[in-house]
């Protein structure tokens, strides 16, 4: 089980440019907890102090809609890992989580990794330098989608193609600017889509104006004796008018 | 000397929206410092008198009666400012120079003036006496759709003819007789607008091709707008929205009539 522990810890952000060797430490430390059908794991607005990593069963994550009913955000099982940024930060939770069944999750406590951090300053170092590469990939590609959403702005999306390649080869599955990007550019191809059916449906209208009828229906009107007064009626009030 | 001008409004079919623009555009050249009256010929509902608030109760003597020599004009004319009620976009109208004159308010008075034998002067002489009176510069008559002989009275008379149509097959070919019958009869000013345009089509291709087909202007192309459709029975569009692209287009309409010389 320890392996499987040290595994799955390395692929948390904070962890996985560690060692195997300091994290199997670590994973020694995780205390086992279980839980039944409906136990709360966390709740929202509780201080953050460790992390939990799912062994076996599910759980949901929750919080509370408009009208104070249950609303289920996420669900995790086997090998996800919850809290991880409360290790670091210590924020109160941001929502409640909740065992779906019979549940086993090992619990990590800060303290036992702030304990790690004082006697090996290059894990610290390492975590630092794992954290910096991230932030680094992120606001790259931040800095990209800034110039993508105003090429959008501007009904270029050539970069589209251009740019796709590359996004490929840097996907995971857990990797949140890689998935921001994903939704960008599922959003620009959609608003790509829907401009290209709104200009094929500016169609240009024909109009086709028969010619013998407006003829035919003309002279029906004014063929009555009752226009003949009137136009000459009309055409004494212009004159009349235009004297004026 | 009368400076006020006759502007009659007309479609060849119904349905196009006639007295709304009729009532917005009354309102929107009263709201650019103009004295305007408004004539009611046609009683289908909901009638011009309901986009400005007035009751068919509070109703008695009709522009009828005054082209019959039965009542004065000062005693058929309703100042709208005055009976806004609550309506948002009518209460801007308070203060503003805007008559209403309705014509006929029950159904089977709808042909009266032909009947009981208002000719054209006659016809004429009542509306010159209306401008007169209230010193208006501009009085605007919603006419019916179609052209029966009323209608061709209100043609005739017309400085500024109005024709709304919508971008459809049918109404151009009844707009293309209502043009010629304009011209025979020596209208001065025509106008086209377009009402109801779908979003599908090129609002710029349509004035191009109408224009260049009848060779009139088209003084607006005005969109299909549902906002429209629910809100435009009980107040006066243009100025409860006055940020909707349809009034924006009202208010090209608008310019172009103030700007006929």
């Amino acid at each position: 089980m320890s392996q499987d522990v040290t595994a799955q810890l390395k692929h948390t952000i904070i962890f996985n440019g560690l060692s195997d060797e300091v994290l199997s430490d670590l994973a020694q430390k995780a205390i086992t907890r279980k839980l039944s059908k409906s136990d709360v794991l966390m709740r929202k607005g509780e201080p953050g102090d460790s992390l939990f990593l799912i062994h076996n069963g599910w759980v949901k994550i929750v919080t509370l809609d408009s009208k104070g009913d249950e609303l289920i955000i996420n669900k995790c099982g086997p090998g996800e890992t919850i809290g991880e940024m409360a290790l670091l930060d210590g924020a109160p939770r941001s929502a409640t989580v909740i065992a779906m069944e019979d549940t086993e999750v090992l619990e990590l406590h800060q303290d036992a990794f702030h304990d790690l951090l004082n006697r090996r300053p290059d894990v610290s170092l390492a975590i630092i330098r794992s954290y910096s590469e991230r932030l680094r990939f992120s606001t790259t590609y931040i800095e990209r989608a800034i110039d993508w959403s105003q090429k959008t702005a501007e009904g270029d999306y050539s970069f589209i193609d251009q740019t796709q390649p590359i996004l490929h080869g840097a996907a995971t599955d857990d990797d949140k600017a890689t998935q921001l990007l994903s939704a960008f550019f599922a959003m620009v191809r959609k608003v790509k889509e829907r401009e290209d059916g709104l200009k094929q449906q500016l169609e240009k209208l024909t109009f086709e104006i028969d010619q013998a009828r407006r003829k035919q229906e003309f002279e029906e009107i004014t063929s009555t004796e009752f226009y003949a007064n009137l136009k000459e009626q009309a055409k004494a009030l212009r004159q009349k008018r235009a004297q004026k | 000397m009368n400076k006020g001008k006759i502007v009659s409004i007309h479609s060849f079919r119904g349905g196009t929206g006639k007295s709304n623009t009729t009532a917005n555009l009354a309102a929107q050249v009263a709201m650019a410092g103009k004295r305007v009256g408004v004539v009611d010929t046609d009683i289908q509902s909901p009638g011009i008198h309901v986009l400005f608030g007035l009751d068919e109760n509070k109703m008695g003597k009709t522009m009828n009666d005054f082209l019959h020599g039965k009542a004065t004009i000062r005693e058929i004319g309703f100042l709208i400012g005055e009976n806004t009620g609550n309506a948002e976009g009518r209460s801007k109208l308070a203060g503003k120079d805007l008559w209403l004159f309705p014509s006929s308010i029950r159904g089977r008075e709808i042909s009266q003036i032909l009947k009981e034998g208002v000719d054209f002067n006659k016809l004429n002489e009542g509306l010159q006496n209306t401008i007169t009176e209230f010193n208006l510069d501009y009085l605007f008559i919603d006419t019916h759709p179609g052209l029966n002989e009323e209608t061709l009275l209100s043609i005739a008379t017309s400085d500024i003819l109005i024709i709304i149509l919508r971008p459809d097959s049918q109404d151009l070919q009844g707009t293309s007789v209502t043009i010629d019958i304009a011209r025979s009869l020596d209208v001065p000013n025509l106008l086209l607008m377009v009402n109801k345009a779908l979003p599908k089509y090129d609002a710029a291709q349509i004035k191009k091709d109408i224009e260049a087909q009848f060779n009139a202007p088209v003084a607006g192309v005005l969109p299909l707008s549902f906002d429209m459709a629910e809100n435009a029975s009980s107040d006066l569009f243009s100025l409860r929205f006055p940020d909707h692209e349809w009034s924006k287009g009202l208010r090209g309409v608008a310019k172009a009539i103030l700007a006929v010389e």
